[in-house]
């Protein structure tokens, strides 16, 4: 073997030795990889991914109280369920009621935020911060507490509303017992609730509209009504999505305001497609249609979040 | 809201993923007797509510009379009772002993995990309603621990305000008293009748009272006989007079009735206290209690709980003593000085601390004429829908004899459960 030959070979196994420490190396660095995304990956696939992926199978089962020894045993229904709820009138008042408050809610909720938002950005007003503060409380308040005390201010008799449209020579109806009546004033529960919520996000959002367009538009005579139109409005596009994509995943789960306020009356017209699932799954134990239920709602917040960002998505 | 999703979505997963060992689903009557001797080893015992905080005095007598035996009462609150139970079950953790509301027999033997119960428990000790409660097709799966049955409250100075010095005995008199209460004793209302959840316990005594049930002689739903209808339209009667109004979620019954805007309704034994408290030493003489009105019969709702021992407990043999011992007379007598809940056993009316109190008394008569719905796994659900066509009629447009067929519609398509 000549000399050269030798270095070569030589050469050649340096450099698999090398590739090999590489790919040792490059494991070892995929281990720790893996090793610090463990807790987040173990927790996710037993605890969301999995019961997600069982739900999506026992949406197909007719899984109920029999199963509850041998879930194993529970028959194969096929589309069963899902063909059922289309023509359940319950479920259809249900999936009537939630799109009702989402429809009315979240454009109040947005309009209501905003208005919150452009009055507190505005430099000159005293107490901004505590004003602030005031219309974040309710949303870091507990929803329950916050639905039972505006059960007691709905109250017919002793609530502050009643009382207070009793001054005006009003009789105030009885809120929550009224068919007509029960589902605006949830409605106007929930904006109250969430527009510290969305005042924030637009708050935000001002903050990231430049001043020199202000300048610039009043140099060309714009009054405040144009000035919100063409450069505010069209630069919180963005913020507008956000607010109106959360807001709207929120409502259309709408569960522990009519939960603890009307339980669904009166005469189910409080009665929300969460709330339906949950008296389907964990009053009767139909556990099987329950899940259906679920990916209903989960097809439905899908379905409007795309919507949503079809139509609002920045055009530039 | 999100936790609320992952929530269900983690309790699918429990459901689904633990496999848990088929239980033996003999279609025995009875269990076999317990072992005779004391009671030893360890006893879980599950209790609702006031009874979870008080069973400790209970089983520390029933430790003294068996020393070997270690009995741990878990308290659990009634409104999460229901889903911790479903939950043992299918996680089959679950206790020895477990008090069941009474309306529950039905659902929980639905799942094969109670126990039948074993012939040294004399059926024929108890309240007929309340035994009944426990048999899912002629098989007992609980013994009656306590019972109530739902009376008439009335505020008896606006009755005499409205020239009325007698408790109604028919319908026709309740009716009217209800009538003479507001227009006459300047009551805002006449009654106060629940619309609602819960308002097939009011709905269901008329029913009864008429004639009619929840599901005829060959166990099929009946919810739209004629008996049925009548009731319904004997209940609505009320609202189309304007003698109820609609009362809020959450609504209490007990101010309203000491201020007077709902001079009468009916309910069990726990709101004598409750009167009692709210009403002052002023009040004690503008109220009584009276039986139920009659219709064919006086027919009440007998509710209150049982006991069920878990098919697969290691210790069933202590469990049904425990079970024997805490029905005994004497036991009960003290169970209902401890928490005021009356017993199930007819001979513990004798006991001294029941027989002298004349509001009792009435109770105890009560008792002899109450029934409670069928013990059918789908209960729950049947229930829901009376009360929702209850509310559907009395509140909505929707007439007596329509609400009926809903009702029976919908109940034929929920089922009995049977397979």
């Amino acid at each position: 073997m000549s000399s050269a030959a030798q270095t070569a070979t030589g050469g050649a196994a340096r450099q698999r030795a090398s590739a090999a420490v590489a790919r040792r190396r490059r494991r070892r660095r995929t281990a720790v990889g893996w090793g610090f995304a463990a807790p987040w990956t173990i927790l996710f696939v037993v605890f969301l991914a999995g019961p997600i992926l069982a739900s999506l199978v026992m949406s197909f089962t007719d899984f109920g109280l029999r199963d509850l020894r041998n879930p194993v045993g529970t028959n194969i229904i096929g589309l069963d369920n899902y063909v059922q709820l289309l023509g359940d009138p319950v479920f259809l008042q249900a999936a009537g009621n939630t799109a009702y408050f989402v429809v009315a809610g979240v454009p109040l909720t947005l309009a209501a935020g905003l208005l919150a938002a452009l009055g507190l950005n505005r430099a000159v007003l005293r107490f901004r911060t505590l004003f602030r503060v005031g219309y974040y409380l309710p949303v870091v308040t507990s929803i329950v507490a916050i639905a039972v005390i505006w059960r007691f201010l709905l109250h017919p008799d002793l609530g502050l509303i009643n009382l207070l449209l009793g001054l005006v020579q009003i009789d105030g109806p009885n809120w929550l017992a009224n068919p007509v009546l029960a589902m605006p004033a949830i409605i106007a529960m929930a904006v109250w609730r969430n527009l510290g919520f969305v005042m924030v996000i637009f708050l935000a959002g001002l903050q990231g509209v430049p001043a020199d367009l202000y300048e610039a538009s009043r140099i060309d005579g714009a009054s405040t009504w144009d000035e919100f139109r063409y450069v505010t409005w069209p630069l919180l596009r963005p913020t507008t999505l956000f607010a109106a994509v959360i807001t709207s995943i929120g409502y259309l789960q709408l569960f522990e305001e009519p939960y603890v306020m009307t339980a669904g009356g009166p005469l189910n017209r409080t009665l929300s497609v969460s709330m339906y699932l949950y008296e389907q799954g964990f009053g009767f134990l139909h556990l099987g249609y329950a899940a259906a239920i679920a990916y209903a709602l989960f097809v439905a917040i899908a379905v409007l979040t795309v919507l949503q960002f079809r139509v609002l998505r920045s055009q530039t | 809201m999100t936790t609320q999703r992952r929530r269900r979505a983690l309790a699918a997963l429990a459901l689904t993923l633990l496999l848990v060992a088929c239980g033996t689903n003999d279609e025995a009557a009875e269990s076999a007797a317990p072992v005779e001797g004391p009671a030893s080893g360890e006893l879980t015992v599950w209790a609702m509510g006031a009874e979870g905080e008080a069973l400790g005095v209970l089983a520390e007598a029933f430790t003294a009379e068996n020393p070997e035996v270690t009995v741990n009462v878990t308290p659990i609150a009634w409104d999460v009772a229901h889903d911790r139970l479903i939950t043992a079950i299918a996680g089959n953790e679950t206790p020895d002993v477990t008090q069941l509301g009474s309306t529950w027999a039905g659902e929980f033997a639905g799942t094969g995990a109670l126990e039948p119960v074993p012939d040294t428990i004399d059926s024929g000790a108890f309240f007929d309603g309340i035994w009944e409660t426990n048999l899912v097709e002629d098989t007992a799966y609980g013994v009656p621990w306590y019972v109530e049955t739902r009376l008439l409250y009335y505020r008896t100075d606006i009755a005499e305000a409205a020239g009325i010095t007698e408790p109604p005995t028919t319908w026709d008199e309740l009716f009217t008293m209800a009538q003479a209460m507001k227009e006459e004793g300047g009551a805002e209302n006449g009654i106060s009748l629940t619309v609602g959840t819960g308002s097939w316990q009011n709905y269901l005594p008329f029913v009864w009272s008429n004639g009619g049930d929840v599901t005829a002689e060959d166990g099929t739903f009946s919810l739209d006989s004629p008996e049925a209808v009548e009731a319904l339209e004997y209940y609505d009667s009320f609202f189309e007079a304007g003698l109820v109004s609609p009362q809020p979620e959450g609504f209490d019954i007990t101010p309203a009735f000491v201020q007077g805007t709902y001079p009468m309704f009916f309910s069990g034994p726990w709101h004598l206290a409750l009167v009692e408290e709210a009403g002052g030493e002023d009040f004690a003489d503008k109220w009584a209690i009276a039986p139920m009105p009659a219709g064919d019969s006086a027919t009440s709702f007998v509710g209150g709980s049982n006991l069920a021992v878990f098919e697969g407990s290691e210790n069933r043999d202590a469990a049904w003593k425990f079970v024997e011992f805490l029905t005994r007379p004497e036991i009960q007598a003290q169970w209902f000085a401890e928490v005021g809940a009356l017993p199930s056993v007819e001979s513990a009316w004798e006991e001294e601390a029941l027989s002298g109190d004349e509001q009792l008394s009435t109770f105890g008569e009560q008792l002899q004429d109450a029934k409670s719905p069928p013990s059918i796994s789908t209960w729950e659900e049947v229930a829901s829908t009376i009360d929702d066509q209850v509310e559907q009629v009395t509140q909505g447009d929707t007439p007596p004899a329509d609400g009926a067929a809903a009702m029976q519609e919908s109940a034929v398509s929920i089922g009995t459960g049977g397979e």
